[in-house]
Formats: C-alpha cells, sequence, structure tokens
C-alpha cells in the first residue's frame, strides 16, 4: 500500500481519502444546516458568532472561507466587509458549494464569490486576503500541514487565520457524556433524518483523529504564524484557533 | 474570554475612528501585570490591533506593571511620573508605550472586571479603590501604605468598604 493516512478510525491510502470525505459531503450536503442543527444543539451557530467576532474583519477587506460548505460564516462577513469588500467561499465538494449557493440567494446575500478549490493548493497570488477562516474542514483535511502553509501563504501579513474545529475536552465527566453521544447517538440521528448513518459514524471517528489543541497550535506556528492562542468553546468540544501571520 | 473583551474594544474604537492606530502599525508590544502574571501581547498590524495571550514572539516594547499601577494609569495617571517613580518598567520606544496607555484610556470598559477574571472579585475590586485613592493623593505611595494598613489592621474603617457599610 502506498502511504497511508486516517479515514476516520481506518487507514486508507493517501491518495484516496479525498474521494471518500467527498463521498460523505455529497451524501449530508442537503441535510447538512438541519443536522448541524440537531447534533449541536443548535450551539454551531454561536460557535462560528464568536469566530466572526474574533476576526476583527473591516469594511474594506479580502475574506477567504476555505470548507465554507452551506455559507453561514460567509454571510455574515459579507455584513462586515461591505460592498467594498471581497469575500470568497470555497469548498473542495461541489455538492456542498452548490448547497452555499442556493442559501445565500435564498437569504438574499449577493456579492459572495464562489470558487471549488483544494486547501492543499490555493489558487491564490501571495498575500492576498485579510483573513482565511475554515470552519469544520481542517479535520477532513489529507494533508493538514500543508494546507496551513497555504493559507499562511495568501493571507497578507497582518492577516488573521481562523480554525474553528472539533477539539479535546479535559472535563472527563463532558468527554464520557460526548463519546457516548458521538457514538451511539450521532449516527443514529444521521441515520434517522439524513438517511446516512456511516456518514455520521466517520463524523465521531474524524473528530477523535484530528490533533488536539496544543498540536494544532504548534502546526500554526510551524506554518510560519508569528503569533496562535486557541480558544476553548463549550468545554473544549470544539476550538477556536487564531493565528496572526507577521 | 478577557482578551476578546479588550480587543473587541479597542477595535471599536478604531472602527468608529476615535482612535488613530498610526505610529502603533506593525509594532507589537508586550504587557506584563507582574502582581497577577498575567501578560498579553498587543499586535497593531493591518489597521487593527490583536490582544493575545500568545507571547512568545519577538515584541517591540515590554511593559511591566502592578495591576495597581496599571488603574491609576488608566485613570489618568502620567506615564512619565509612573516611570520617574520606577512604578512601570518599559524596554523600548516610552513614546510607544505611551500611545497604547493613550489607547486604552479611551476604552470604555470595566478593567476591574476583567481584573477580577484572575484575582476573584473583591481582590479585583481592591485593587481598582487603590489605585483610585492612588491617583487622587498628592503622596501615593503613603495613601497605598495607609491604606493596606488599615485594611490588615481594621477593615471595617478601610475606606475599601466603606461603600458597603461594613
Amino acid at each position: 500500500m502506498d502511504k497511508t493516512t486516517h479515514f476516520g478510525f481506518q487507514d486508507v491510502a493517501t491518495n484516496d481519502k479525498q474521494g471518500l470525505v467527498r463521498g460523505v459531503f455529497d451524501s449530508v450536503a442537503s441535510k447538512y444546516d438541519l443536522m448541524n442543527d440537531v447534533l449541536s444543539f443548535g450551539a454551531h451557530r454561536l460557535w462560528k458568532r464568536y469566530t466572526i467576532a474574533s476576526s476583527n474583519v473591516k469594511t474594506g477587506d479580502k475574506v477567504l472561507d476555505i470548507a465554507g460548505g452551506t455559507g453561514d460564516l460567509a454571510i455574515e462577513f459579507r455584513k462586515k466587509v461591505g460592498t467594498s469588500g471581497q469575500v470568497v467561499l470555497s469548498d473542495i465538494n461541489a455538492a456542498m458549494l452548490g448547497e452555499g449557493r442556493k442559501n445565500l440567494i435564498n437569504k438574499g446575500v449577493f456579492g459572495v464569490e464562489f470558487i471549488q478549490l483544494n486547501a492543499q493548493k490555493i489558487p491564490f497570488a501571495d498575500n492576498t486576503f485579510d483573513c482565511v477562516s475554515i470552519a469544520f474542514g481542517l479535520r477532513n483535511v489529507t494533508d493538514k500541514n500543508q494546507a496551513i502553509s497555504e493559507m499562511h501563504r495568501v493571507l497578507k501579513p497582518g492577516g488573521c487565520l481562523l480554525i474553528l474545529e472539533f477539539s479535546k475536552t479535559d472535563s472527563e465527566l463532558l468527554k464520557k457524556f460526548y463519546d457516548f453521544y458521538s457514538f451511539n447517538v450521532m449516527p443514529k440521528l444521521g441515520g434517522i433524518i439524513a438517511d446516512d448513518e456511516e456518514s455520521y459514524q466517520y463524523l465521531a471517528e474524524s473528530i477523535r483523529k484530528h490533533p488536539d489543541q496544543e498540536t494544532l497550535k504548534t502546526m500554526v506556528l510551524d506554518a510560519g504564524f508569528g503569533f496562535c492562542e486557541y480558544h476553548n468553546l463549550s468545554g473544549g468540544i470544539v476550538a477556536l484557533h487564531k493565528g496572526i501571520k507577521i | 474570554m478577557q482578551h476578546f473583551v479588550l480587543e473587541q474594544a479597542l477595535n471599536y474604537l478604531l472602527d468608529q475612528g476615535a482612535a488613530d492606530l498610526g505610529a502603533l502599525n506593525g509594532k507589537t508590544l508586550h504587557f506584563a501585570l507582574e502582581d497577577l502574571a498575567l501578560e498579553v501581547n498587543f499586535i497593531c498590524t493591518n489597521s487593527r490591533i490583536f490582544v493575545t495571550a500568545d507571547t512568545t514572539g519577538a515584541s517591540d516594547v515590554d511593559i511591566k506593571l502592578k495591576s495597581s499601577v496599571f488603574l491609576a494609569l488608566l485613570q489618568g495617571e502620567e506615564l512619565t511620573e509612573l516611570l520617574r517613580q520606577d512604578k512601570i518598567i518599559i524596554h523600548g520606544d516610552v513614546k510607544i508605550a505611551q500611545l497604547l496607555v493613550d489607547l486604552l484610556q479611551q476604552i470604555d470598559i470595566d478593567f476591574e472586571e476583567i481584573l477580577s477574571k484572575y484575582t476573584g472579585d473583591i481582590i479585583a475590586y481592591q485593587v481598582g479603590k487603590l489605585a483610585k485613592t492612588f491617583k487622587k493623593s498628592q503622596n501615593p505611595l503613603e495613601t497605598l501604605k495607609d491604606e493596606l494598613t488599615t485594611l490588615l489592621v481594621a477593615p471595617s474603617k478601610s475606606n475599601l468598604f466603606k461603600h458597603k457599610g461594613v
């Protein structure tokens, strides 16, 4: 077998992961927002709101939202940058991007650019954006270090990287509850609502395989960011990493 | 979370045009409250300010002081006077430090509340009261000593508790 990586708890050929992840998101795209609301009890909206507030994005800024899916971050960024700014909503998955486009049109949000891209090879020039965000997307990327390096490259000096992602909780009690919920309840709900139990089993597994807060912070600093800190949300179930390019 | 509040307040000021980043742009200021072991970096870049607990990166200016001196500074105490009294230590360009202090003085947030997250509410409140007394006094050091003595020997007579009618 060639080089391997993880896909949930499975080891798969590195070259295969992208296709497998695409399969997951092709399957869940149409129910993605509904499932997020149900599975997080609506908390994902608060986590994203905090992310937007932490961005310090201003009128006229250029923002790239990677793995932006159904566009909830892009919508808020659009309000912040105004007509003089630019928001690019990107996703590797065409079905998710299609849902994003539909969602923005339904909400009357215009002026957002859509692009299908791989976070490991971002098709923008160096020093383009004031802010790059990726919410609940990094754990699905095959080569995370490469992706973070690319995000660093396309950020302007002084630009801000925001990584919102599931992480590790320190609370033993919360961890027990969360493990039970993740592996017993989430896949079942995925089966009932999105008719796809397997994809939500992958979601739970991929969260466990994702680097913890300190490891991800080191990865961000190693990619060349001058500063990085993280804020735990909901007891560390989710963490927001914020890197500043100097 | 306290950094977040401070960062939001500073950038709101900048957005409103109430303050100008000017000479601070491109500078990183390391700020330490020694008695609380509280350190933050103010990264002034790209026309905004990031406030971060990550203090591992290089800084242009280092500012060290005690929390009571910090609160006095925010209430209008002169930076130069505090420097002269060795109550604040600055490594780097003092003018840059002064610009940050000017910005912080304009923020309408309750720093006592922020400090309380690190010290517990009562201690933060006491530090704040000491800072206020410190500023009003002709002889700040003596006032501070008096207040601390009163607080330790006869707490009920301390100015710190007068508002509660203790």
